[in-house]
C-alpha cells in the first residue's frame, strides 16, 4: 500500500473511532434541547427538558449527593491516602506487604463481589444503608487508589531532605508538610483526580449499599431509563459540562500557577 | 491554603446535616411507589394544612417491607394489596377508623367487596389508592382481536408473533398469567402446578424470543415497536390515548386485578395529620390530579363518572376501569412459600433463552 | 523518620473492617446456609452444588464469559489500529488524541449507556437514518449485538491506552535496526512491534475482561431482563430473592474464575517478557 493510501486509510480510521466514541454524547447533548420526546425527530429547540430537571426533585437530590459524596470521598481518602503512603514508605516490609494485598482486594476484585461484601458487612452490624454507608464504601474503594498514584513518586524522593529538615530543627509535622507532601504533589493531584472519577461515576457498588431514598447520578439513571425520559438528556448534559469545565479547570490551573511562578522568578531576578 | 479546605469541607458537612433535620412546620412522612402521584398533590396539601411533607420512593414492595420491618417510621404507606396482607398479619399497621375520613363515602363501591377487598375483609385498615388489573395489550392492526378473545394468554406463546412481544420482569406478574393460562389459581401451593407454570414459561421464553423488560414496555408499545404485552391496566390506559392502533384485554380465564391502599403503621409519629392526608387524597380535586397525571384508575367514584363520561380524559379507554364481578379475577395474597418458589424459578425461566 | 511508620495504622484498622471482613463474610456465607442472619449457619457446600449442577446457570457463566471473550476480541482488533496509529503521531498530536480517546470515560458509563438505548431503538437514529434508504427497521436493541456494542463502547478507551502506551515506550530505533538487517515491513511488524507491544495487549486484555465477565447493568439496559448473565443473577440474589448464601457462592465462583484467568495473563505477561529478553 503506498504511503499516501495509509494515510488516508489511517485518518478515516480514526474519525470514524472518534464519531464512534462521541456519537452517543453528541445525540445526548443535542436531544436534551429538542421539543419534543421523540428520540429521533428533532422538533425544535427547547429548554423544557432542563426546567423539568431542575424541578425534579429526585433529580436534583442525586446530584446533590453524587457531587457531595464525591468531594467528600476525594477529600478523605486523598488525605488518609497519602498520609497511609508516607507512613507505608517507611514502614516493614512485613507491614507493606500485607497493606498491598489489602489494597488489591477492591481493586482486582470484581465491583459486584466487593459491593455485597459491603452490603453483608453493613447488615451484620446493623448500620442503615444510605448516604453514610455509600460514603464509606466510596472512601473504601478510592484510598487504594490514591495510595498507588502517591507511592510511585514517593520511592523518587530522596530520604536525606526530610532527615536534613528534621536535623535543623524542624518538627516531624513540619517535615511533613512542608518537605515531604509538596514533593510528591504531582502523585496526590493524580489520586484525587483518579478517586473523584471513580467515586462520581461509581454504580455497581453505590447500588447495592445505598438506601433510604438515596441515589445517585448512576443509579438515577439506571431506574429512570425505563421509561423514555428526556430529562435524563438534560440530566447528562449537564454532566458532561461539569466534567468538562474540571477537565479544563485541572488542566489550566497548574499551567496558569507554573507561569506566574515562573514570572515571579523572571521579575525577581530582574 | 490547607486551612481553606477544610473550612469548606466543614460548611458542606454542616450544610448537609441541616437539610435533613430543618423546620418547624408539621412534619408528615408518607412512602410511595415511584411515579405514582401527581405533582401538584403534595404542594397543594402541604399550602392547605401549612406542614412539610417528606415524600421517599420506593421501587417495590419488598423494598418498604424490609425498611418498614427495621424500623423506620413513616405516617402514611402506599403498598399493594397483598403487602397489606402481610403487614396486617405481622402486626405492623393501627385500624383505621373511616367515619374520620369525611370523603370515604365517595370511594367507589367496587373496591368495598369481593374480590377487591380480599386483603382487608373488613376495610378496618386501608383505603384504596389505585386499582387496576393485569392486561394484554394489543395492536389491533396485526393482531386480529378475535384471535386474542379465543386465545387469552395463550396468544403469547403464537409463533406468528415470535420476536414481538413484551413480557413484564416481574416474577408474581408472569407466574400468573402462566397460572391463569394452564387454569389454576394464581396463589397455589402446589408443587406440579408451580412446575407446569415454570414449564409454560420456559416454553415461552424459548419459542417467543420476548423482550422481558418493565417500564420500557410502557413506550414500547406507544411506539408501536411490538405487536403484544403484558401490562397493568393504567400503564395500558396511557398507551392507549397515545396510540391510536393499540387495545387492551383482559382474557376470560381471569387475572390478577388489584388494589394499591394507603395505610398507618403502628409507629406513624403523626397520625392525626396521616387521617388528613388520606382524606385530601380521595377528595374530588385530589384524586381528578391524581388519575389524570398517573392514569390509573381512581378510587373516587365521582371522578370516575367524570373522566368516563361522553368527551371525558378517559371516554372510550377500554384499559381504564378494570373489571369488576368476574369470579376468576384473583388478587394476590400473602404467600411466602410461594414468594421464594417463584424467585428463584424466575431468574431460571430468565435465563432459559 | 521511623515514627512516620505509625501513620499506617489507622489505615490497617480501617482495611482489616471494611475490606477484609466483607470478603471473609462472603466465604462464610458461601460455605454455609441457613439464611441471612450471622448467627443461624450451618456448613454446607449445598450452594455450590445448585450452581454447578444446573444447566441453566451453567448456560448462564458460559454466556457470560462468551460476551466477555467477544467484547475483549472486538477491542484488542479495533484497539489495535488506533492505538498504532495514534502513537505514530508527532507529541503533539498526540497528546491531543490520548486526551480524546480518554474524556468520554470521565462521563458516567450509565449515562453513556443510556444514550445508545436512544440511538439504536427501532424509531431510534440508526433505523431513521436506514430508513431513508428503504432498509429496515433493524431490530438492534436487546440483542447480543446491543450488548456487544455497549460493553465494546465502555472498555475500548482503556484497551487503547494500554496499547498505547506500551507502543510509545518501545525503542524505534529497533524497528530501524530490523529494516537495516532487511526486513520487510510486514516482518517489522510481526517480529518485532508485536511482540515488544504484547504487555500492552495483555494488560488492556485484563482490563477488559475482567470486568465484562461480571458486568450486568449495560446488559439489563442494552439486553433487555432475560438477558442474564452471572453479575445479574448474583445481584438478583442480594436484591430480590433474598439468598445470600447462594449469592456468595456465585460470587467466589467468579472471583475464583477471575483469579486464574489473572493467574494466566499474569503468566503470559512473564513468559513474553522473557521471551523478548533472550531474543
Amino acid at each position: 500500500m503506498s504511503k499516501k493510501k495509509k494515510k488516508i486509510g489511517s485518518t478515516v480510521f480514526m474519525v470514524l473511532m472518534m464519531l464512534f466514541l462521541y456519537a452517543p454524547i453528541i445525540y445526548t447533548i443535542v436531544f436534551s434541547f429538542n421539543e419534543g420526546k421523540s428520540l429521533t425527530n428533532f422538533t425544535g429547540f427547547s429548554l423544557k427538558w432542563y426546567s423539568k430537571m431542575f424541578a425534579n426533585k429526585t433529580m436534583m437530590e442525586s446530584l446533590f449527593y453524587t457531587i457531595a459524596c464525591a468531594v467528600l470521598a476525594t477529600a478523605i481518602s486523598t488525605v488518609v491516602g497519602t498520609i497511609t503512603a508516607i507512613g507505608l514508605s517507611k514502614s516493614r516490609r512485613a507491614v507493606k506487604s500485607v497493606v498491598e494485598q489489602l489494597n488489591q482486594l477492591p481493586i482486582m476484585n470484581p465491583e459486584i463481589v466487593t459491593a455485597i461484601g459491603l452490603l453483608m458487612l453493613f447488615s451484620a452490624i446493623h448500620i442503615e444503608k444510605g448516604f453514610f454507608t455509600m460514603l464509606i464504601a466510596h472512601i473504601m474503594f478510592c484510598i487504594p487508589y490514591v495510595i498507588l498514584s502517591v507511592m510511585p513518586k514517593l520511592r523518587t524522593l530522596n530520604p536525606n531532605i526530610a532527615e536534613a529538615a528534621m536535623d535543623l530543627g524542624a518538627t516531624p509535622w513540619q517535615a511533613l508538610t512542608k518537605v515531604i507532601v509538596p514533593q510528591c504533589m504531582p502523585g496526590i493531584i493524580s489520586g484525587a483526580l483518579i478517586a473523584f472519577t471513580m467515586s462520581f461515576d461509581d454504580f455497581v457498588i453505590s447500588y447495592f449499599v445505598t438506601g433510604n431514598g438515596v441515589s445517585n447520578i448512576s443509579i438515577l439513571v439506571y431506574t429512570e431509563s425505563r421509561r423514555v425520559n428526556p430529562s435524563i438528556n438534560a440530566l447528562s448534559t449537564l454532566i458532561v459540562l461539569i466534567i468538562t469545565v474540571a477537565l479544563i479547570l485541572v488542566n489550566v490551573i497548574p499551567s496558569i500557577a507554573s507561569k506566574k511562578e515562573a514570572k515571579l522568578a523572571v521579575d525577581k531576578d530582574i | 491554603m490547607k486551612k481553606g479546605w477544610l473550612v469548606s469541607l466543614a460548611v458542606l458537612a454542616l450544610s448537609m446535616m441541616c437539610l435533613t433535620g430543618c423546620g418547624s412546620k408539621e412534619k408528615l412522612k408518607i412512602y410511595l411507589p415511584g411515579e405514582y402521584m401527581s405533582d401538584e398533590l403534595v404542594p397543594n396539601f402541604e399550602k392547605q394544612y401549612n406542614c412539610k411533607v417528606d415524600v421517599e420512593l420506593f421501587d417495590s414492595n419488598e423494598m418498604m417491607y424490609t425498611k418498614v420491618m427495621a424500623g423506620d417510621s413513616y405516617d402514611v404507606l402506599i403498598p399493594s394489596d397483598y403487602m397489606i396482607e402481610r403487614l396486617i398479619k405481622e402486626d405492623y399497621l393501627q385500624k383505621i377508623d373511616v367515619s374520620k375520613l369525611s370523603n370515604f363515602g365517595s370511594v367507589t363501591d367496587a373496591l368495598k367487596v369481593a374480590p377487591y377487598n380480599g386483603f382487608d375483609p373488613d376495610n378496618s385498615y386501608s383505603v384504596p389508592y389505585f386499582w387496576g388489573s393485569v392486561g394484554i395489550v394489543y395492536n389491533q392492526n396485526n393482531v386480529p382481536t378475535s384471535e386474542v378473545e379465543a386465545k387469552g394468554f395463550e396468544i403469547m406463546k403464537d409463533t406468528k408473533y415470535s420476536g414481538k412481544i413484551y413480557m413484564y420482569d416481574s416474577e408474581r406478574d408472569s407466574f400468573m398469567i402462566a397460572f391463569k393460562s394452564l387454569g389454576y389459581s394464581m396463589n397455589t401451593n402446589e408443587e406440579s402446578e408451580i412446575m407446569a407454570a415454570y414449564d409454560w414459561l420456559v416454553e415461552l421464553n424459548t419459542t417467543m424470543a420476548p423482550t422481558t423488560v418493565t417500564d420500557e414496555v410502557i413506550d414500547g408499545m406507544a411506539q408501536g415497536r411490538k405487536d403484544l404485552a403484558i401490562v397493568y391496566s393504567g400503564d395500558a390506559a396511557y398507551i392507549l390515548s397515545e396510540n391510536e392502533d393499540m387495545r387492551y384485554y383482559t382474557p376470560e380465564c381471569g387475572t390478577n386485578v388489584w388494589v394499591d391502599a394507603m395505610v398507618i403503621p403502628k409507629n406513624a409519629k403523626n397520625v392525626d395529620l396521616a387521617y388528613k392526608f388520606i382524606d385530601y387524597v380521595i377528595s374530588y380535586d385530589a384524586a381528578m390530579g391524581n388519575t389524570e397525571a398517573v392514569g390509573y384508575a381512581s378510587v373516587n367514584k365521582d371522578v370516575l363518572a367524570e373522566v368516563t363520561k361522553e368527551g371525558g380524559l378517559y371516554d372510550g379507554n377500554e384499559a381504564y376501569i378494570p373489571r369488576t364481578g368476574f369470579a376468576k379475577d384473583e388478587v394476590f395474597t400473602d404467600n411466602e412459600f410461594l414468594r421464594k418458589k417463584l424467585s428463584e424459578l424466575w431468574i431460571k425461566v430468565k435465563a432459559s433463552n | 523518620m521511623k515514627q512516620f511508620r505509625k501513620m499506617v495504622y489507622p489505615y490497617l484498622l480501617w482495611s482489616t473492617v471494611v475490606i477484609a471482613v466483607p470478603m471473609l463474610l462472603i466465604l462464610l456465607y458461601a460455605f454455609t446456609s441457613g439464611g441471612n442472619s450471622v448467627s443461624k449457619f450451618m456448613f454446607s457446600l449445598h450452594n455450590f452444588k445448585r450452581f454447578l449442577t444446573d444447566k441453566t446457570f451453567l448456560e448462564v457463566l458460559y454466556r457470560s464469559l462468551r460476551i466477555a471473550v467477544e467484547t475483549t476480541v472486538v477491542c484488542v482488533l479495533l484497539g489495535y489500529p488506533a492505538a498504532y496509529i495514534i502513537a505514530k503521531y508527532s507529541e503533539k498530536v498526540k497528546m491531543r488524541w490520548v486526551l480524546i480517546i480518554t474524556l468520554p470515560t470521565w462521563i458516567n458509563m450509565l449515562v453513556r449507556t443510556y444514550a445508545w438505548t436512544g440511538i439504536l431503538q427501532e424509531d431510534g437514529v440508526i433505523n431513521s437514518f436506514l430508513g431513508l434508504f428503504g432498509i429496515g427497521p433493524v431490530t438492534f436493541m436487546y440483542t447480543d449485538f446491543a450488548v456487544i456494542l455497549g460493553m465494546v463502547y465502555n472498555f475500548l478507551p482503556f484497551m487503547i491506552i494500554q496499547i498505547y502506551t506500551s507502543l510509545t515506550k518501545m525503542d524505534y530505533s529497533l524497528i530501524e535496526a530490523a529494516s537495516d538487517l532487511g526486513a520487510n515491513p510486514r516482518k517489522c511488524f510481526t517480529k518485532v512491534t508485536l511482540p515488544l507491544s504484547m504487555p500492552g495487549v495483555i494488560s488492556g486484555i485484563t482490563l477488559v475482561f475482567l470486568p465484562s465477565v461480571s458486568s450486568f447493568c449495560i446488559p439489563r439496559m442494552l439486553g433487555g431482563g432475560s438477558y442474564v448473565m452471572v453479575g445479574t443473577i448474583i445481584e438478583s440474589q442480594f436484591l430480590t430473592a433474598s439468598d445470600w448464601n447462594f449469592g456468595s457462592a456465585i460470587s467466589l465462583i467468579m472471583a475464583i474464575i477471575i483469579m486464574i484467568s489473572m493467574y494466566i495473563t499474569k503468566k503470559v505477561d512473564k513468559g513474553e517478557k522473557l521471551e523478548a529478553i533472550n531474543a
